[in-house]
Formats: C-alpha cells, structure tokens, sequence
C-alpha cells in the first residue's frame, strides 16, 4: 500500500490528450489512490469520537422517561414493558453538513524540487480525498469546487460517493491558484487546499467572498520543502514554473534570510486573513507525513 | 635570465584591467524553475554585490594570465653575457684531434654564442683553425645569417691532425668587419704561431675566450716493444693537480680488447706509461691501443708488424758447446733476439711443430730425409730460415742454403796467411740491411764462400770489402733462407760482438712475417686512416701516399692522415702520436673574456614550460569554476580519478616470482655470465617445451634461482653450469645447495668441458673440485645403464648433451633416507646448449660431432632426467619386476 501510495505521489502531472485515454490513466490511477485515502483517514478516525449529543441520527443514543409533551410514538414500547414507566429512545445527534472541498490546479502545484518526494499537488489531492473519506465515512456531505464546470461534482453522500469524488478530482482542468466565484450554499463548510503564493489582496478578496456567503472554512497551505528553506546556493536565475516571472539571485546564500522574512510575512497575512474571516489555517509541507496534516485538519473541523 | 621579447611584458600592466573585468563579469547564472520566485523578486538588487567571483579563484586566473604574458615573452634561463661589439659575430674554433674528446660541448658552445648573436640579430662566420679534408688552408667563412652557419657548424667534425694556428693567422688578414666580437673555442695545446695568433685575434676584435683550465686532450704515443711487454705511452699537457688515471685498451683487429691497463700520469708530468704483458699468440693479434673514454686520433695507437712477437727457433749444430758462455753457438744469438722476441730453443721437430717466424739454425747440418724436406716444406710456406756458417756446414753443405757453397771454408789473416781480416763493405741499397752503419772495427777472418755464379751479387746482402758475399738469401717458395757466410759466435768473426748484429737479426726477423720493412722510399698508398674521432674509415680524397722511410717523422697533416699505409700484406702505421712535439697548454688570448667549457650551461628556454604552467592553471580554474557552478558531479570526478589512477594489473611473471610454488618448473643457478645465464634459460625452456609435448608432466617456464637468496624448495631440479672464473659460491649458498640435496633435490652439475668438448671450458673442472670441496657431495661412481636414470622414461645407453662421451656421475651407494634418489648428477655434456631452442625455434647451439640422433637422445636423457626428479625411483622397482613375477609365481 505504501508502495502504491509512493506510486500515487510520483505521478506524472496530468497530460491534456482524449478522453479515452485519460480515462485510461484514470483507471489505472483511482484504486490506489482511493486507498491511500481510506488508509489516511482510517489511521485519524481512531482517535476521534462522535459527537455525544442527542439529535436526529440513526444509533441509539440514551433512554430517558417519557414526560409530558412527548410524542406518543417515540415510546419505545419494548423498553417500556420491563417495567412501568414509559421510556422514549433518543437517538445521537446527527448532523449532516456539507463540506466544499478545493484544491488549487495551478501550475506552480505540479512542481516538485530535487528534495521532494512528491508535487505540492499530488499531496493537496491526497489530504483532499483522505478528508473527504473521513467526512463521507461520518456521514457529511462532501462537494468538490472545481474550476472548470461550477459544479460539476455536486453534493455526494454515502461511502460509494468517494470515487465519484476521486474521479471529478481526476477529470477536473487545471485550475486556477485560487478558488472560483462559485454558486455555494449557505452555512457549509469549505476546505482549500493551496499554496497561497499569490499576492495577499487577492487572496482576501476570495477569502472574503467567501465568508461573505456564509461559510465557515479552512485553509491549508502546502508547501514544497524547498519554498520553504530555499536550498540554493550560486548565481541562480529563477524562473516561475509558467514562466511568468523571472529572478536573478547573484548568490542565493546572501538573500536566504531575507526570503525567509517574506515567506513568514505572507504566511502570517495569509493567517490574518483567516482570522478574519473565520477561517483555520495551517501549513503542510510536503516532506511531513500527510496524517498528521489531516489530523490536524479533521480536529479542527470537528470542534467547529 | 633574460626575455627574448621584452615588449610583450608591456601586456602585465593590462592585468589589472583583467582583474576588474573578472570581478564584474559575474559566471552565467545556473537556472531553476521556482514556483515562488515572486517572493524573490524583489530581492536582486540588494544583494548584488555580495556576487563577485572568490578571490583566489581571480588570483589564479590573474597568475595564469600573468604565465601566458611571461610565457609569450620568452625568458631564457642562463643565457649568458651580451656580446660585445654590434658586427658580425666571428666563431673561432679550434677542430684539430685535441677537440674531439669534448667534441660535443664545444659545439654546444658556440650553438650558445650563436644563440645570442641571433638574438641581436647579428650575422655570424665561422673560421676552422684545422687544415680542412681537402688540405686547403682554414678559411673564414663570409658573414652570414646564424641560421645558415649552423648547418655549418652542424657539419663540422674534429680533425685526425692538429688545428694550425699559423694558418689561421693568414686566413684572418682577410677579414675585416667593423665591431666584429670573436668568440674562440680553443682545445688549449700551445703551437707555434700562438703569440701571433692571439694577437690577430685581439686586433679582431674583443673576443671571449672558450675552453677548459687544462686540455683535456691526451695522446697515445707509439708503444715500445719490450722482450716480452709492450709498453703504452700516453702524453698530455702538464697539470698541476693530478689528473684521473688513462685507461689503455690493448685491442685486436676486430675491436675485441685483449687487454687493459692504467697509466697515471703524476703532476707536472707530461707523460706516463704501463706494460702490456700478453702471451705472444695473443700479442701478435693487437692491431691497436686504444685510450679509453677519449675519441679522438690521438687515443688511437695503430700497431702494424714492427710491433708484434715473431717466435724465432734456435738450433745448433753441437747442442753440448752451444750452451758455453761467451764461446758457444747460440750464446751471442740468445742475448740478441732475447730482448724483443720470444726465443725458443728445442729439438727440431718440436720447433716446427708450433707456430714460428724465424728458424736459426747455428752451424746445423740438415739431414737428408725427413728432416730435410720438414724445413724446406716450413720455409716454402713463408718461414724464413737463417743459417750460420761453422766448421760443420763447411764441411758438409746441404740443400737448403741459398748459394752453392765450396768446400771448406776461407781463412782471411793468421800467421799463414797474407791477407788480412777484412772488414764490412757498405750494404747494398736493395738489401734489408741497408741504413745501418758499417762499424769499422768489425773483422770477419773466416767464412765459407760460395761458388761463384752470375747472380750471386743479387742474393749478396751484405759483402766483405773484397766483395766476397757474408749474407746471401734466397727466396723459396712463399719463404726464404738466409746465410751468414760466418758464425754464430766469435770464432770466426767480429760481427756477433757488435752492435751491427742486433740490428741485423732484428731486421731480419721483421722481415720474417713477409713484410719488406725495409725503410725505402717506396711510397705507401694509404689503405685506412683514422677520422676526427679515431675511427678507421676509408682515406680522404686528398691523402696521399708515405714513402716508407718517411714515417718516422711525418706529422698527420691532411696529406697524410694518421692510418694505415701500404699493401695489405705489408701495413705500416703512421699515427698522431709520433710527430707530435710535446704538448703544453696554451697560454689564454690576451685581453680575452674567457668562459670555461660545460660550465657555461646550455641557455634554456622557460616560455614553453611556463605557457604549459598556465594552460595547466586554466584546466584547474575550469574545474573549479564548474564545481563552483555546481556542475561538478562527485561521483563522476571519483569514477574518472579512479579510471585515471588504475593501476596496470599485475603480470603473469611477477606472480611466477611471487608465488612459484604455482607450477612446477625447472631451475638454473645464476651464475652471473650473461651468456651462461642465457643458454641456461633458453636450454631449460627448451627441455620443458619438450618434456610438455612427450609426457603427461607439465612444467612452467625456468626460473633462475641464486641459492641462499632464493627458497629452492619448489624447483624439483637444478641446473649448475660450471663457470670457471665465475666467484666462488657463499657459504649460505652452499648451505642452502646441501639442505637443498638434503631434502629430494637434484642438482644436474655441467662443467661443460667433457667428452667430445673437452677443453672448451678450460678450468671448470677446476672449479668443479673447488666447489665439491665445500659441497656434500656424496660418494659417485659412473652412470650406467643399469641405473634408474637410464630407464626413467625412454631406455638409454649414452648420455650426450651439446658433447658426448663424457662420463656422467651419480651417487654410488644407495640411500635410504633419500629414496636412493641421487641428489646429483655430474657431467660435462653441456646439456643445456643441446636443449637450448632459439625464438625461431632453431636449435642455435650445434652439437658436437653433430647429428640430429645426438640431440634427439640429449632431449631423452633431459626427460629421463625430469622424470627421475619428479617421479624418484618409481622405475627402479620396475626393474625388479621380474624377480617379483618370479616370486608370485612360485
């Protein structure tokens, strides 16, 4: 399983060609890719607990004694024949919600450096399908925001709706670095994955948008190793993986410090934005386990 | 150290301009795809100038570029003072024999001085002091461009004659050239025209002065020949200090030295001298002295006849009285011919029978028979026979006198007589005797007269007064046969008492080898003369023809190189040495700045080896800036180090010495002659190849071992060719060989000197008993064909090797402890010579008397010998097999 997980990881980034064939590599993709998910999330969900409250679900919760006001047909009759007090069954609160997932299908996403073992995409995707496996296995809602078509994944629930998940993430265009003006409902919750390299405006004015709908959310940075430490050293000339931007660093020893200061200031802008707006934020980089992300991620999503 | 084009050196103080250029000039940038290189966008300007190349990485570059510079300038390492003077530059240089020692640094001294007259873009001439080949006198080449001179100085060679100062001198009134430097490259002899000659030179010009503190130069003077030595003679200039020893070579006609000796010449002497003492066989094979380490005519003494032994046979008629002091036959002969030839005194069978030049037979009367036709057979073959006359011959002449004697002899004086004894007349100038003075006090008063004939005054080489013959000769056959009408002692006359007669027997014995030394004016074409370095080569176009009494005076001149003269029959040698006066050092040209030859080193050039340094310097600066750039991959550099670094495997033989208990093999003892060592090898390897075609044995190549140094535990036999003079065998050695033929070796001993070869190593069995001394050898008896070797592989009843016949030796008793197994066997077959196959597979040793049946069984008796030290006495129970059969039967 590891072994296919690894396989997952070095994926080759997605080619454009027909339809047919990228079914193809699909197929050949999703079974490993729906594990490794599965794996993520079964190794979280041990440490979690249900919600411990009375409401709308399935499992029994708790007996208590019927009081005036009951409904009549919430006697549990069986219950109430060992002795001669009514007893109503009360089962657990249960509270489906729907969980907007995105993940960014920029450019700069399908990049790797020579330290990492996968691309910033790659582990976006998986902590997104891992989480999404989580929530569809607690009985939420799941829908994925993709670029291309508003929403072509639509709410999907129910434990078979992870490979429909995995398949819209699959067929999904490449995407732009941040999510899209999408039609979403109300009080949902949102998860973005990303690397949130672009400037901080932008992402405040999508941040915004999105807490203005209402929605409540989280948003998860992922970073390759070397954007982080910035392992160069020489004259370097760097470019941006589209090309768009282009720097020459004389001595990247001399301006690592200073790169440092500005990641930690974006990193920082990117957490006020979050506060207020409402959202979580964390950071992941791709050389830590993907479980502790998705830990990490799934707590916060439930104390909300 | 000077720079050749200095104005390049102007190009350094564009360095600094390099260095700012390489300090802006940042290396191409390495690119990366970054996604978040908006972050670093901002941050290229501030960070800029912290970007400049390292600084030893510039200082590396500056210094390689500073190398290319200095390089391209052409420094010169020792290139010596500026000549003086801005005219053509005048090579002066002495090429007489005296240059021809250190012929090599001479010209490598004024390559030198043309090396700086080319440089100041001077012309140049040469002027040779020598008379050159064609005898024409020295010449001053015209001035010309020092490229093209040096072809001619390239071209020219020392001399067989001594340079000529006084000839130069009038080549020198030719020249006249304004600001001319001379630069004079003397062999340091005083002539005669030196006061003159240095004055020419310093009216010339300034002049530099190149030579040696003392010449070098040494000459071999003619030998003398002593009784039974010749000695060498070698002069030099006179030093101070003393000088290293002259080493004589004694040579042969094909350059094989005979003999060696060494002269030490003491200080402030001009002359030294030693005895070559050589068996006459072998002294009459000199053809010349050689001086060795110095090529030159001088160190080459060329010997013709006058120098070598003629064995002469002394016989008289009544060998009893012979044998009186002052009064017998052969007294006054004896003490003639004794001080320069070998005498020999015997009967005459035994005198005829070795080699020899001259008979004397003293009043002896030649027996008709066998006797008779003995001598005359001797003297038609080229012996020459002198006789004397005496009451015996008187009496009775024989056949074998050149004129018809009469009977009884001639009394000139006495008291009976009106005659008077007669003296000596002139010698007639056709005769060997002619020069030499007459004394006047020599009176002959007896001799026998021969009949008188017409043509007796043609055989007359000598006549008394009244012009009776006292010598006669006449030719027979390739020889000839002299009398003394007179004889041997003071009996009858004078002449044995007198100087005269020494002179006259030793003229008489040159003449014994067919030489017609007699010191005439026939002119002798010159047949090889020695060339500048005292090689004998072909006369040059202008040698011309000695007159034979000539020699003694004649200095080598282009005219009459040192050489060799005459017939082929009859060589007479001039050399260098007889003429020459003594030699002195010259004292230096006046006023001259003189340079001492090979101190003054060769100039070198440094730009090659500098502009080298640099292109090195760069390969590295291009390795660091890669590793800089980081395209330096470690594992690449380590692969290619690691490919550069291999070393060459290790060969086959070196394992074989390593190891040789790998294989089996035979062994030889290195004996330390080449050429023994050689047939060793070769032999052994012969024997294996052998042995691996006809049995199932399989033996690697021969190993030589030396016991004591070697373990000789792997080597199942060994192979001991017997060197006579070769240093005896160390006591380690020796107990290395016993523990060696303790413990199951075998050791095959060759004298190589027996059976068919006896006598061809004189003195191996010698060294046989000298080492079989200190050996444990064990009791031998001879080897028969009963023994276990003679079965071993193939049946065999004789032994040979190269020879045959010789006795084999084995061990007689048999011995337990060792299997009965002889731990030697010893013979003089030179086996290894039979066996030994060349690289075209050719058997390069023939056997002796020969047949391929001979070498057929010498390779058998090597497998026999193989199988026997590899297999013991296996087959000696076969031997037994009948007894056995028989046994089991009953």
């Amino acid at each position: 399983m590891s072994l296919a997980a690894a396989a997952f990881g070095r994926s080759a980034p997605r080619r454009e060609g027909s339809a047919a064939r990228r079914a193809e590599a699909l197929a050949g993709r999703l079974p490993p890719l729906m594990v490794a998910a599965e794996r993520v999330a079964a190794t979280v969900a041990q440490g979690v607990h249900g919600r411990r409250r009375v409401g709308q679900g399935e499992s029994f919760w708790q007996f208590r004694p019927f009081v005036q006001g009951d409904a009549i047909t919430r006697i549990d009759w069986r219950q109430s024949a060992k002795s001669d007090r009514n007893f109503i069954r009360e089962t657990e609160w249960e509270a489906a919600q729907t969980v907007c997932l995105w993940r960014s299908g920029d450019a700069s996403m399908r990049w790797r450096s020579r330290a990492a073992v996968v691309e910033k995409a790659a582990r976006a995707e998986l902590l997104l399908l891992a989480l999404a496996a989580l929530l569809l296995r607690g009985g939420e809602r799941v829908r994925l925001i993709t670029g291309s078509s508003g929403n072509a994944a639509g709410i999907t629930a129910g434990r078979a709706a992870l490979e429909r998940v995995a398949e819209a993430l699959a067929r999904a265009a490449p995407d732009a670095a941040l999510p899209p003006d999408n039609a979403l409902p109300r009080h949902a919750r949102i998860v973005l994955f990303g690397d949130f390299l672009t400037p901080l405006p932008e992402i405040r004015t999508t941040v915004g948008r999105l807490a203005a709908v209402p929605l409540a959310g989280h948003l998860v940075q992922v970073l390759d190793p070397a954007e982080a430490l910035l392992p160069y050293a020489g004259r370097i000339r760097f470019e941006g993986v589209a090309r768009e931007f282009e720097a020459l660093i004389p001595r990247v020893e001399g301006v690592r410090a200073e790169y440092a200061r500005r990641l930690a200031a974006q990193q920082q802008g990117l957490a006020d934005i979050c506060a207020a707006a409402g959202f979580g934020f964390s950071i992941h980089r791709t050389d830590a386990p993907p479980e502790a992300a998705l830990l990490a991620l799934y707590m916060a999503l439930t104390v909300r | 150290m000077i720079f050749a084009a200095p104005w390049l050196l102007l190009a350094l103080a564009a360095l600094p301009l390099l260095w700012w250029l390489l300090r802006v000039t940042p290396p191409a940038p390495r690119r990366e795809t970054f996604p978040a290189v908006r972050l670093l966008l901002g941050l290229e300007a501030t960070e800029e100038t912290s970007a400049h190349t390292p600084w030893w990485l510039l200082a590396l570059r500056m210094l390689a570029s500073a190398l290319v510079i200095v390089g391209l300038a052409q420094p010169i390492l020792d290139a010596g003072a500026r000549l003086p003077g801005r005219g053509p530059v005048l090579l002066v240089i002495d090429d007489g024999w005296a240059a021809a020692p250190d012929w090599a640094r001479r010209v490598q001294a004024a390559d030198t001085a043309l090396d700086r007259a080319e440089r100041a873009g001077r012309k140049a001439a040469l002027l040779a002091t020598a008379p050159a080949e064609d005898a024409g006198p020295p010449r001053v080449t015209p001035a010309m461009p020092v490229a093209d001179l040096r072809a001619r100085l390239a071209a020219l060679r020392p001399k067989p004659w001594p340079s000529d100062h006084a000839a130069a001198v009038a080549a020198l009134q030719d020249w006249h050239a304004p600001g001319t430097a001379v630069v004079y490259v003397s062999d340091g002899l005083a002539q005669p025209g030196d006061a003159d000659f240095s004055r020419t030179l310093a009216t010339t010009g300034p002049v530099i002065e190149i030579g040696s503190v003392v010449p070098e130069a040494r000459v071999l003077l003619p030998p003398r020949a002593e009784a039974d030595r010749l000695i060498a003679r070698v002069a030099q200039a006179p030093r101070d200090a003393a000088s290293p020893e002259a080493v004589v070579l004694a040579q042969s006609g094909d350059s094989r030295s005979l003999a060696r000796v060494s002269i030490v010449i003491p200080p402030g002497k001009g002359e030294g001298e030693a005895a070559i003492v050589l068996p006459p066989e072998l002294r009459n094979r000199l053809a010349r002295l050689v001086l060795e380490g110095q090529a030159s005519a001088g160190s080459v003494a060329l010997l013709d006849e006058r120098w070598r032994r003629r064995p002469v046979g002394l016989l008289a008629g009544d060998a009893a009285a012979a044998e009186s002091p002052l009064i017998g036959q052969l007294y006054y002969l004896r003490r003639a011919l004794a001080p320069y030839t070998e005498v020999r005194e015997s009967d005459l069978g035994t005198l005829l029978s070795r080699d020899l030049s001259v008979l004397i037979l003293a009043d002896r009367v030649i027996a008709e028979g066998e006797e008779h036709d003995r001598v005359a057979d001797w003297v038609s073959r080229g012996g020459l026979l002198v006789r004397f006359a005496g009451p015996a011959t008187a009496g009775h002449p024989d056949g074998l006198l050149p004129v018809r004697l009469l009977q009884g002899d001639r009394q000139l004086g006495g008291a009976l007589s009106w005659s008077q004894p007669a003296a000596l007349a002139p010698f007639p100038p056709d005769s060997p005797f002619a020069g030499l003075t007459v004394p006047t006090e020599v009176r002959v008063r007896r001799q026998v007269l021969a009949e008188p004939s017409a043509d007796l005054t043609r055989h007359s080489w000598a006549t008394l007064t009244d012009g009776t013959p006292l010598v006669t000769e006449a030719t027979v056959g390739a020889g000839r046969i002299v009398l003394f009408h007179t004889t041997a002692n003071a009996d009858w006359s004078d002449l044995p008492l007198s100087g005269l007669f020494l002179d006259m027997l030793r003229r008489l014995v040159a003449l014994s080898v067919g030489v017609a030394s007699a010191e005439d004016a026939t002119v002798l074409a010159p047949a090889e003369t020695l060339d500048g370095f005292g090689e004998l080569s072909p006369p040059p176009q202008a040698a011309t023809g000695l007159a034979g009494d000539a020699f003694a005076g004649t200095p080598a001149s282009p005219r009459h190189p040192p050489g060799l003269y005459g017939p082929e029959n009859g060589r007479r040698a001039l050399n260098l040495g007889a003429a020459l006066p003594a030699l002195r050092a010259a004292a230096p040209v006046a006023g001259a700045r003189t340079e001492l030859l090979g101190t003054v080193p060769a100039e070198r050039a440094l730009g090659p080896w500098l502009l080298a340094a640099a292109l090195a310097l760069f390969a590295l600066d291009l390795v660091v800036s890669l590793g800089l750039r980081g395209l330096l991959r470690p594992r690449l550099a380590a692969v290619a180090l690691a490919l550069l670094l291999v070393a060459p495997s290790a060969r086959a033989d070196e394992l074989a010495d390593r190891y040789p208990a790998l294989a089996t093999r035979l062994a030889y003892l290195v004996t330390g002659d080449e050429q023994v060592d050689g047939v060793s090898r070769a032999g052994l390897a012969g024997l294996s190849d052998y042995v691996n075609r006809r049995t199932a044995a399989t033996l690697a190549d021969p190993a030589p071992v030396t016991p004591g140094e070697d373990d000789l535990s792997f080597y199942p036999l060994l192979y001991w060719p017997i060197v006579p003079d070769a240093a005896p065998p160390s006591a380690a050695a020796i107990a290395s060989l016993d523990d060696y033929m303790g413990h199951g070796g075998i050791i095959l001993i060759d004298t190589r000197n027996g059976g068919s070869g006896e006598g061809f190593a004189p003195g191996a069995d010698a060294a046989l008993q000298e080492i079989g001394r200190r050996l444990t050898i064990p009791a031998l008896a001879p080897l028969t064909t009963d023994h276990v070797l003679a079965r071993a592989f193939y049946l065999l009843r004789e032994f040979p090797g190269r020879y045959t016949g010789g006795t084999v030796w084995v061990q007689r008793d048999q011995d337990r402890a060792n299997d009965s197994v002889s731990p030697v066997v010893i013979g003089g077959n030179d086996w290894a010579a039979a066996w030994a196959v060349d690289a075209a597979g050719q058997y390069p040793y023939a056997a002796i008397p020969g047949g391929s049946r001979q070498r057929t069984l010498a390779y058998r008796f090597g497998v026999n010998l193989v199988m026997y030290a590899l297999t013991g006495n296996y087959k000696g129970d076969q031997v037994h097999v009948p007894d056995i059969l028989e046994r089991l039967g009953q």
